[in-house]
């Protein structure tokens, strides 16, 4: 009853408008002249977050994974706690509940640590983020004016604005919540170094790509009932995750894309031909430019949008670019600092100086360099 | 899930909660040396570029009109002007030559008939007294002890808009020189977070530092460039860190010379809305830089207009005479010298309040003639 109850809440409030859209629209294309009036609702901020973790609270209370939580205002607090309201991470109630329930105190060691999670996020948000999205969205409000170069590159620009804009939030916001005391989970693990769809996964949004895995795709039978039942279940999260997004086909198309993606590319990532044989980079690579094709369904306005944006991409030219090599520079050097991360040169980056001078860097930057005005984050939309 | 060689939250023993995807993290004794190293590089940055950049004050200097909102360079510019021991003209686009090259405005002029290059030309577009009273206050600490001539636009004073009085919000000139807390004032509506913003900007002068290389360097009216992401998407292959020492000094007279407007020929005469001198903001403001200069070992000298006389109607023109008086009376009351110019002709006005060069060249005669400024200077 209380999964119903926050689905149709959800439904209402996100999908109300969409699905008389296409009612309508269906009505209309065999002849009908009946019209529903398309809601005009305002979408709740941060709906589809909180609406999750109330879901997860519930399953995992009827599975008897948490305790139930008796005090209206804890339970409250965790729902509505401020730092994730907006965009998550999706906490879980074993996690947050728990800490609320049982309130440490906040150390120096606290306060310094949630600084430096804050730091990092409004430096992805602000210093990276924001100034991509000056490239993006020129080139992808009038993508039929620009030619080949252009939108292949605005292409793999929003990629990066994408995850520089949300995993800052979730910096931030896990900040803050740390120098308060709360240790809130990790939604983003270097997604772009990934040497496969599933792992692909693993890495981005993994509080929501967590929560489909575990209140859906495992529920619906997972991969335990044979490779069709498996791959339906693929197909069935992976289309309910673009949907959560939101109200649009393209969400869906996108969501379709990398269900297709991960059915084609299971069984190959599983191989030992695929673990020994191809060299890392080639793995991450491809997994990279498969992730950023399906990112202009994202990012599109449209269906339409979409299509024109990928027959320009193959239509060649190469004038009209103009991408700042500044930006090339600063991917670059987060492409290069997150390599070394997961490379066994690790060490180097554990040095007190290499991480105060990355810091000191940073604040300077972000001082001399940023505007005040910034722009909204992509996930409030969600 | 999350991979099990990412950095565990040392906190939890190696438990559940992974810290982060990075090694980007600091502990307290690590972010007190952050910010030592900080402190440091923000001192040698604005040392350095104060070396490494050209601000040669040379004759009839005035700020360029870009760098109106660059207070940390007014107050280079002040600290200049009063080591070299000149006189100072401090006041709005009147004093800066709205109309006119920097060869013609009032300090031009004083300079021309006294013979020597001594008066500095401190004007700033839009300066409204409540304005000038924070650029004196935050950022004119340097001048004491000097002779300063300071103008008074009645302008300022023609409608309760100007005067700052109307609960309505509008876009005023320097809303960060104007009081952020208290006292507040009608017409600015800014959010808190910006107002702190400001305030902390006016006590770190690095914050004013930034705001000085982001103009000199990275604004670009012409191509709607405000920022350095703006300037970096219109010079997408460019370095931005190119050319700095030059820009400044290549900005300082890069702006054409407005024309005269026809409303200033008085064939058309207005019913301006003056305000009461009693209630008004901007003189209440204009009366705290007097007191705030001579309080710093300044010897004040107060001009008073001129004003377009010619484009008022009758009852307007009986109402600004009033304030003139009541303005006059206020300062030798408190003996402060001042200086009312006599109305200029009608050719003389570029508008209602800005002369052109001969207006200018007109009235700084009439200064010198009438004697109180040289008395005021003790000679």
């Amino acid at each position: 009853m209380s999964v119903v109850n926050s689905l149709a809440l959800l439904g209402f409030f996100k999908y109300g408008g969409f699905v008389v859209e296409n009612v309508n629209q269906v009505l209309s294309s065999v002849g009908m002249s009946i019209r529903f009036a398309e809601p005009d609702i305002f979408l709740p901020v941060g709906l589809s977050f909180y609406i999750f973790k109330s879901i997860g609270y519930v399953a995992d209370c009827y599975r008897g994974e948490v305790e139930r939580e008796r005090n209206f205002i804890r339970h409250a607090v965790f729902v509505s706690f401020f730092p994730i309201l907006l965009a998550g991470p999706i906490e879980r109630a074993k996690n947050l509940l728990g800490q609320l329930r049982q309130p440490g105190r906040i150390s120096a060691q606290d306060a310094a640590e949630g600084f430096s999670l804050f730091v990092v996020g409004l430096f992805k948000k602000l210093a990276l983020a924001d100034m991509l999205a000056v490239y993006v969205s020129k080139i992808y409000g009038e993508p039929g004016e620009y030619q080949s170069a252009a939108l292949v590159l605005a292409t793999f620009a929003f990629g990066w604005q994408l995850y520089f804009d949300f995993s800052g939030y979730t910096d931030m916001a896990r900040g803050l919540g740390r120098m308060m005391g709360f240790r809130i989970m990790l939604n983003f693990n270097n997604p772009y170094l990934a040497d496969g769809l599933g792992d692909f996964w693993n890495r981005w949004h993994i509080s929501l790509s967590s929560w489909f895995r575990d209140y859906l795709y495992i529920p619906l039978g997972g991969n335990r009932r044979g490779r069709f039942n498996t791959y339906r279940n693929v197909f069935i999260t992976m289309l309910l995750m673009g949907l959560w997004h939101g109200a649009a086909w393209t969400f869906v198309i996108w969501g379709g894309i990398h269900a297709l993606g991960r059915c084609l590319t299971r069984d190959l990532e599983s191989s030992s031909f695929y673990k020994e044989k191809v060299p890392k980079f080639v793995k991450q690579l491809s997994v990279f430019l498969f992730v950023t094709f399906a990112w202009i369904f994202f990012r599109a306005e449209s269906l339409s949008d979409a299509s024109v944006i990928i027959s320009g991409i193959f239509s060649g030219g190469l004038t009209g670019a103009g991408f700042p090599l500044l930006f090339v520079a600063m991917i670059f050097l987060v492409w290069l600092y997150q390599f070394i991360y997961e490379s066994r040169f690790r060490r180097l980056l554990e040095f007190s100086f290499v991480r105060i001078f990355s810091f000191v860097f940073m604040i300077l930057y972000l001082v001399i360099f940023v505007s005040s005005v910034g722009e909204s984050f992509i996930y409030f939309e969600f | 899930m999350p991979r099990d060689d990412i950095t565990r939250d040392k906190n939890e023993g190696g438990g559940a909660i992974v810290f982060s995807s990075n090694e980007m993290r600091l502990n307290f004794r690590e972010w007190l040396i952050a910010f030592g190293v900080l402190a440091v590089l923000i001192y040698l940055l604005g040392f350095i570029r104060v070396r490494v950049e050209e601000f040669e004050v040379g004759k009839d200097y005035r700020l360029a009109y870009k760098l109106s909102e660059d207070y940390w360079l007014f107050k280079r510019y002040c600290e200049s002007v009063c080591a070299e021991g000149k006189s100072l003209v401090i006041g709005d686009s009147v004093v800066w030559g709205q109309y006119v090259e920097k060869g013609q405005t009032l300090s031009h002029y004083l300079n021309e008939l006294s013979g020597e290059q001594r008066f500095a030309n401190m004007g700033v577009d839009g300066l409204h007294p409540v304005a000038m009273f924070g650029l004196l206050k935050y950022y004119g600490g340097d001048i004491s002890g000097r002779d300063v001539l300071i103008h008074f636009n009645l302008l300022w004073l023609s409608s309760s808009k100007y005067d700052l009085q109307t609960e309505k919000e509008f876009s005023f000139n320097h809303p960060k020189l104007v009081p952020q807390l208290v006292p507040e004032i009608a017409s600015y509506k800014a959010g808190l977070s910006s107002r702190i913003g400001i305030i902390v900007e006016r006590n770190l002068p690095f914050l004013g530092w930034v705001k000085h290389v982001n103009l000199v360097c990275f604004a670009d009216e012409e191509r709607g460039v405000t920022d350095f992401c703006g300037w970096v998407m219109a010079h997408p292959y460019g370095n931005p860190f190119g050319d700095i020492a030059g820009k400044l000094q290549s900005l300082s007279e890069n702006r054409p010379v407005r024309k005269r407007e026809e409303r200033a020929r008085g064939e058309r005469k207005y019913d301006l809305p003056w305000v009461d001198l009693e209630r008004s903001v901007q003189w209440r403001y204009f009366k705290r830089s007097v007191e705030l200069l001579r309080q710093r070992g300044n010897r004040v000298f107060v001009v008073v207009g001129p004003f377009n006389e010619h484009i008022l109607e009758e009852e307007s023109l009986e109402r600004y005479n009033e304030i003139k008086v009541g303005i006059e009376n206020w300062l030798v009351e408190n003996r402060v010298d001042c200086y009312i110019p006599l109305p200029l002709a009608e050719g003389y006005y570029a508008d209602a309040s800005h002369p052109v060069g001969e207006g200018y060249a007109l009235l700084a005669e009439q200064i010198l003639e009438d004697g109180l400024w040289s008395d005021s200077e003790g000679n």
